[in-house]
């Protein structure tokens, strides 16, 4: 009875703790991506640098779960995907490997619209106009993540209790 | 420091490309050279067995109009299944195609491509270079791009070697240094090809000659030559070849003399105001310069402004003039322009025009 009392605490309290820490890893995630927006944004507008090197680049510096997004990305285009076509089917592999949500998807999803398809300046203009939507939502994720992460660490365990309780 | 040759060696046949040593590579890149036609065009491209890869010069996509395939021999329109089709039959290019091959050889990085479709065309791995015509977008004078791409030659480069051995003896002086040479040819006769071949050769060495490698820096102005993809080389220039890719020869060969002291300097396509000036600025250098023209021949290139100018003043002391006569690469013959002498001639042909000048 104790036992099993501990283990269904131990078992809600650690869902608790893994939903919390996924939860927090969304800011994060559009931080990274906003990183890597901006470099890709350096990378077009002032080295003029194709998107299957500048995929390599990026790969190189982003940390996961990006890193595998843009070689996936950059592996697509070198088998010659058109670039909408590559980042939108990259979205759909990858999604299972982030955290992010299908509000923030939208807005990632947008980037491919007119990735590659006209001049450094105009590239400039786009991505910059979507850096400026995802800090927005980066902004909102933070602090909706930061509440939502301290509810599900405690209602987690407070669930494990309560459980325990009812079985009582 | 001039270069030197213990040896000269004059007497040589100068076989035209369809001779015996022809040497040529059988294409072995073709499967995956069709692709950057983008689909459906590359699958019917594949498919075809009208024409042997190595044989195809131009792969020609016009809105609207078939499809056409154009080797020295013929000329074919292909149809949906890849078979020879009349002209009202054959597989019309639409604007999607176009689209995707833009797409395709550009790696969807329009904005990277801008500068070489502001030139007007774009090069692909293995030197192979694809022309882009549409609606030019002119700022302040100035094309700033193309849109609504109208048509796409794609003009396959092969790499034929053989030619340049036996041009080179005639290109020593008597003093066995470099001759400035420069290469007269109407478009798609060979020229870039044989200067290629004539940078390696002179770079490496020959020891057939003997002739010791030198230092030969190349202007590439157009990516033609070095056919540079991501910064390696898609063509061998040789062991001592410095390329300056994309930089304008004016500048590029000024770059050259400062940074690399090269012994030669080669550069593609003279016919601007400012190549005069460059040259005379290599030869102010001490460096020797081998360059080529368009021109059907010495009497051609004598009515074009900035040939003539360089050409009267005895800037170039060796003129070689090619054809596609006997496919493209026909060595018509081997000039001296300073005294007219021929020094080598293709049999066959009335040689009037050269021997005058």
């Amino acid at each position: 009875m104790v036992f099993g009392s501990i283990l269904l605490i131990a078992v809600c309290g650690g869902s608790g703790l893994w939903l919390a820490a996924r939860i927090r890893r969304r800011p994060e995630e559009l931080r990274q991506c906003l990183t890597a927006l901006s470099l890709l944004d350096t990378e077009i507008r002032w080295g003029a640098t194709p998107l299957p090197e500048a995929c390599t680049m990026l790969q190189e510096r982003m940390d996961q779960p990006w890193d595998g997004f843009f070689a996936e990305l950059g592996t697509l285009l070198r088998q010659g995907q058109a670039a909408r076509t590559a980042w939108e089917e990259t979205i759909r592999r990858q999604r299972p490997a982030f955290c992010l949500r299908p509000d923030d998807w939208k807005v990632i999803g947008d980037v491919g619209k007119g990735l590659g398809r006209s001049d450094r300046e105009e590239q400039h203009k786009q991505l910059q106009l979507i850096q400026h939507q995802l800090e927005a939502v980066r902004t909102q994720a933070a602090v909706w993540a930061e509440k939502q992460a301290k509810m599900w660490s405690y209602l987690g365990f407070l669930l494990g209790c309560a459980g325990v309780i009812f079985f009582i | 420091m001039p270069l030197r040759y213990n040896l000269l060696v004059r007497n040589k046949e100068i076989t035209s490309l369809l001779g015996a040593d022809r040497e040529t590579n059988r294409f072995p890149e073709w499967e995956k050279f069709v692709t950057w036609l983008g689909d459906p065009v590359a699958k019917i491209v594949a498919q075809q067995n009208v024409l042997l890869p190595e044989e195809i010069e131009e792969i020609r996509l016009r809105i609207g109009q078939p499809l056409l395939l154009v080797s020295s021999r013929a000329e074919v329109f292909l149809g949906a299944e890849g078979s020879a089709r009349g002209p009202a039959e054959a597989y019309r290019i639409r604007a999607e195609d176009l689209a995707a091959s833009l797409e395709r050889i550009t790696q969807s990085s329009l904005y990277a491509a801008e500068e070489k479709l502001r030139q007007g065309f774009v090069t692909l791995p293995g030197g192979h270079r694809v022309g882009v015509v549409g609606q030019a977008v002119v700022n302040q004078g100035r094309i700033q791009t193309l849109k609504h791409v109208t048509a796409l030659n794609f003009r396959l480069a092969h790499d034929i070697r053989g030619r340049g051995k036996n041009v080179l003896p005639y290109l020593l002086l008597s003093d066995g240094t470099f001759a400035h040479t420069l290469l007269l040819s109407p478009p798609r006769s060979g020229k870039t090809t044989l200067l290629r071949e004539l940078i390696r050769l002179l770079s490496n060495g020959l020891p057939d000659l003997p002739l010791p490698g030198c230092t030969v820096g190349v202007v590439d102005e157009r990516g033609e030559l070095a056919a540079m993809w991501l910064g390696q080389p898609a063509f061998d220039l040789g062991l001592r070849t410095d390329i300056l890719d994309g930089c304008p020869k004016a500048e590029g060969i000024n770059m050259l003399i400062r940074s690399m002291g090269p012994q030669v300097i080669a550069t593609d396509e003279l016919g601007q105001p400012a190549d005069v000036t460059a040259v005379r600025e290599a030869l102010r250098a001490g460096v020797k310069v081998l360059s080529t023209a368009h021109a059907a021949g010495a009497e051609d290139a004598r009515e074009r402004p900035i040939l003539r100018q360089l050409l009267g003043e005895g800037i170039f002391q060796r003129l070689v003039v090619l054809s596609r006569r006997r496919g493209p690469g026909t060595i018509e013959g081997i000039i001296d322009p300073r005294n007219g002498q021929v020094l080598y001639r293709e049999e066959g042909r009335a040689w009037s025009s050269a021997a005058s000048s």
